[in-house]
């Protein structure tokens, strides 16, 4: 799994394929106040991401990804 | 390669192929039904393997056919002749990408666009354009190349990126805007929109907009695609093309010039400048001295906080001097805008701005194209704002008041020119009356009065906004039709489900068949070998039961390898049929550019012949084809007048003739008069006068092969260069074959091919001379005489001698291979003489001594002995040893 769900604290790591999109978007109904640690995502599928754009999570550590990071905080703002 | 791309390939072919001869049978029967299901199915068969590989640009011009062919089989468009000439167009273009594919496995970007233009061309037959067509105009970057100011999506960006985004557009580095809004489904193609838009390279500046449809979260549906991703990119065009080329109809793109960056912006509740430094600032721009200028401005700028407006306006004022000295009018129109505090509208500045720098100069050029409506758009909504601004709070007082009002008069003076309107005295007539009463009136009254005018103008634009709207109407339609599409998909797999049938035959590499025959070759050789065996026991060793069994086993083995032999020969026989499929199209597309009307028969397509045999035939029989439409057959005006069916007849005609394959190639046309061929065979040095007086009729007609030949004065793109029929006798003989042609004047001319059937296996004579054995393919070999030396007369120094009543001219083949030895002679003191047919003429070559006539399988030379013409080839005798085969026609 690309997503580690903690008590309330989504790990992100590698590649977020589509397949998880679902399963974000439900841990975070049961969790509004869920954060996200994206240190080790390299990508997030555009399904995902238009979860996180939805909730607006708060990110507890960015991505080491330059690129990816850009990208979230163009989004997640 | 790998296999299944291979495969793709090889079926793509035939599918092509298929497709074509369809359209040519629907030509003649555009009502069948079974013919147009058949065409469709593979279209759509082509289309879903296309999709397997990387191929958009092959699969968008498929699927295009392939609903135009689906609206034909439905009756809802009815079959045309220009239908069919899209359709094979498109499928000559899939030909090309084929061929590009076959050598580099991919295909160029530069295709994008052809298909996009042949998919559109594809869908206009269709009769109610679908969504794509209008998308794919977009995409195109001809249109895109034309920057309208209209179009320019209206940008936020902070100072510092625009700064950054302007200097790379002045640099010259096209600077685009992307915007790319996936379809809703796209994750259910294996999509990630995201990642895609991540493959774009140097992108500054980027946003991701989510339009969320649910209220709630817990309505929300993450896998339908809400977003859209807009960007600015100073990646290269092709790259951006290439990146984009499977969502070309989702995304945007635009090239944006680098006056569209200059955005002042910052705190809006500013103070507009002092009305002095502007004037003073206008005056040093004036004069040119841009050191005071800039002093100026960065004193003001010391004094003005940061964030301000006008601070802004002020520091791209100095980024204008500084990158762009000449472009006086924008920096100009700049410093204006510090009185209303409204950024200037570039689109009417750059009218006017004179050609400064490369980038500028293309971004003016390209707006005088912009066509008069969105200028008249633009022209509106300035002309609107201006109106809010001078009604805004009307009575103000001071240099406030005063600053707006010149402002306004300047913009609508701008305005007026861009329009190409001359409202100068009046403008500055009412400016003086609004100073004077210190109210806006005046000018607004104005404003109201030239916008009247020029309404007549624009009611134009207005129009086409309204088909514009009415046109988005009908995209959305079609966007409802969605859910029929998907049941007319759904409906096409069963179709397939029912038309998959066991196939029977197997496709097999040419190679594999090649190497087959090759072993069955050495096969035959190797068992040649055994009766040499049986010998030796017999006589070396002595025992004679053993002869007698290896004998018997030679027999059983000799049968099968015959047989074997056979079989393989046969798997490598091919019906003609492979090369005359070629011609429907080809006579078609001919006769319609010549103007002639031509009716094509093929007789005997099953007759089959080796492959290479039937490979060889493929060119000279195209050319053959080709002269004669072009020099045979005559227009439907001279062949009324002439008595004939105006339209021609052209036969072709393949059969057997025991070993032999004959072709004809008959037409009713012209025929070729002897007399002309003499002339012009004369003219170019062919013949000599006194041939020229003499040759017959016939032997005339066959001049027509003689190199360098060609009646034709005006070399045409079909024929005339000269090098027609003497390439397609050489080409024929080269497969051991002859040609021949009749004409009759006005009547016609019958062309005829004659071919082996097989080119696998020669029979040869063995010649013995000098001690040595050579092989002389039989075809070629007339008889063989025993001549006397005393018949033997030397005229002119050469040997001949009266064989049957003619002169035969006789060569020694020792003299031929150099060797310096006499011929021997039997006892009676006789040559042996071997009589050949060289280029229709009998020659006797001087041989020692006749061996036995054997079936090799003839190897060509390779390498260095390649170059030998004189021989032919080698081959393996049973005794193992190697037996040289001479081509007595290049030897003589």
């Amino acid at each position: 799994m690309a997503i580690e769900y903690k008590k309330n604290l989504a790990v992100f790591s590698d590649f977020v394929g589509v397949e998880e999109a679902e399963a974000l978007l439900e841990w975070f109904l049961k969790n509004p106040k869920g954060k996200i640690n994206l240190s080790d995502c390299v990508h997030i599928h555009a399904s995902s991401l238009q979860v996180l754009m939805a909730i607006k999570p708060i990110i507890s550590v960015e991505s080491k990804d330059e690129d990816l990071k850009l990208w979230l905080n163009t989004v997640l703002e | 390669m790998n296999n299944l791309l291979e495969q793709f390939l090889s079926e793509g072919r035939d599918f092509l192929q298929g497709i074509a001869e369809k359209l040519m049978q629907l030509e003649n029967n555009p009502n069948s039904t079974p013919l147009m299901t058949e065409l469709f199915r593979f279209v759509h068969t082509l289309k879903g393997n296309s999709g397997l590989f990387d191929f958009p640009e092959m699969t968008r011009v498929l699927h295009a056919s392939e609903d135009l062919m689906d609206a034909v089989r439905n009756g809802r468009v009815n079959y045309s002749q220009e239908l069919a000439d899209q359709l094979l167009e498109a499928m000559d273009f899939v030909g090309i990408l084929m061929d590009e594919i076959e050598v580099t496995e991919k295909i160029g970007t530069k295709h994008a666009i052809p298909a996009a233009e042949l998919a559109k061309a594809l869908r206009a037959l269709l009769g109610n354009p679908e969504s794509e067509t209008a998308v794919i105009e977009d995409i195109s970057p001809k249109n895109n190349a034309v920057i309208s100011w209209a179009d320019l999506p209206s940008l936020k960006l902070p100072e510092s990126i625009a700064e950054k985004l302007y200097r790379y557009a002045i640099d010259g580095d096209a600077v685009f805007w992307l915007e790319y809004k996936p379809e809703s489904d796209s994750f259910f193609k294996g999509e990630d929109p995201f990642f895609l838009m991540r493959q774009v390279r140097d992108t500054l500046w980027r946003k991701v907009v989510f339009n969320n449809v649910a209220q709630t979260l817990e309505e929300m549906d993450a896998y339908s695609c809400q977003l859209a991703f807009q960007l600015l990119t100073i990646a290269p065009e092709e790259e951006l093309d290439d990146l984009l080329r499977y969502v070309p109809d989702e995304t945007k793109r635009i090239e944006i010039p680098a006056l569209a960056f200059v955005k002042p912006q910052g705190n809006e509740d500013d103070h507009p400048i002092d009305v002095e430094f502007i004037n003073n600032a206008l005056i040093l721009l004036d004069v040119g001295d841009f050191d005071a200028l800039t002093h100026a401005i960065n004193t003001m700028l010391e004094l003005s906080a940061s964030e301000l407006w006008s601070s802004s306006a002020l520091r791209w004022v100095l980024r204008l001097i500084e990158s762009e000295p000449d472009n006086k009018i924008a920096q100009q129109a700049l410093l204006e805008s510090l009185q209303t505090l409204i950024a200037p509208d570039w689109s009417e500045i750059a009218q006017t701005i004179p050609s400064t720098n490369t980038t500028t100069n293309s971004s003016t050029s390209v707006n005088s194209q912009v066509p008069d409506d969105s200028l008249l758009l633009g022209f509106h909504e300035v002309m609107n704002t201006q109106r809010e601004i001078l009604s805004l709070s009307p009575h103000l007082s001071g240099a406030w008041s005063e600053g707006r009002l010149k402002a306004v008069a300047a913009t609508l003076l701008g305005c007026y020119r861009a329009v190409n309107h001359d409202y100068e005295s009046e403008t500055d007539a009412a400016l003086q009356l609004a100073l004077a009463e210190n109210s806006p009136a005046p000018l607004l009254a104005l404003l109201e009065s030239s916008l009247a005018d020029i309404s007549k103008l624009s009611e134009t634009p207005k129009l086409e906004q309204a088909e514009l709207v009415a046109e988005s109407a009908v995209q959305d339609a079609n966007f409802g039709r969605r859910a029929e599409d998907v049941t007319a998909v759904a409906g096409r797999r069963s179709e397939d489900a029912t038309a998959v049938t066991p196939n029977k035959t197997l496709k097999v590499d040419q190679e594999k068949v090649d190497r087959l025959m090759n072993l069955i070759g050495e096969m035959v050789v190797a068992k040649n070998a055994l009766p040499y065996l049986a010998n030796r026991a017999e006589t070396v060793f002595g025992v004679r039961e053993l002869a007698r069994e290896i004998k018997s086993q030679y027999a059983v083995i000799n049968r099968v390898a015959e047989e074997m032999q056979d079989t393989i020969m046969q798997v490598r026989m091919m019906p003609v049929s492979f090369i005359f499929q070629r011609f429907p199209r080809m006579v078609r597309d001919i006769s319609r550019k010549l103007g002639k009307e031509v009716e094509l028969v093929l007789e005997g397509e099953s007759t089959e012949a080796d492959k290479n045999i039937v490979e060889a035939l493929s060119d000279p029989l195209i050319h053959i084809v080709r002269n004669s439409l072009d020099h045979g057959l005559e227009s439907p005006e001279i062949r009324r007048t002439a008595g004939k069916n105006a339209m021609g007849k052209l036969l072709i005609r393949a059969s057997q003739e025991s070993d032999r394959v004959l072709i004809e190639i008959i037409d009713d046309g012209k025929g070729i008069d002897p007399d002309v061929i003499k002339n012009k065979a004369y003219e170019k040095g062919l013949i000599d006068e006194a041939t020229l007086e003499r040759i017959s009729d016939q032997d005339a007609v066959n001049l027509v092969f003689a190199a360098g030949f060609s009646t034709a004065d005006v070399i045409s793109d079909l024929s005339g260069r000269g090098v027609g029929m003497d390439v397609v006798r050489s080409a024929v003989e080269k497969v051991n074959g002859t040609v021949g042609i009749e004409s009759v004047v006005g009547k016609g001319t019958r062309l005829y091919l004659s071919l082996p059937l097989s080119m696998a296996v020669t029979n040869v004579i063995i010649i013995e001379s000098d001690g040595q054995i050579f092989g002389v393919p039989m075809d070629l070999v007339v008889e063989t005489v025993r001549v006397k030396r005393s018949q033997i007369r030397t005229i002119k120094q050469k040997q001949t001698t009266v064989l049957r009543g003619r002169i035969v001219p006789l060569l020694s083949l020792n003299d031929l291979l150099a060797r310096n030895v006499e011929p021997l002679t039997n006892e009676d003191d006789e040559f042996a003489t071997l009589i050949v047919r060289v280029h229709g003429e009998h020659v006797g070559i001087l041989v020692d001594n006749f061996r036995e006539t054997v079936d090799i399988i003839l190897k060509p030379m390779t390498g260095i002995l390649g170059g030998m013409s004189g021989y032919s080839g080698a081959a393996l005798l049973g005794d193992g040893s190697v037996l040289i085969v001479l081509n007595p026609r290049e030897l003589i």
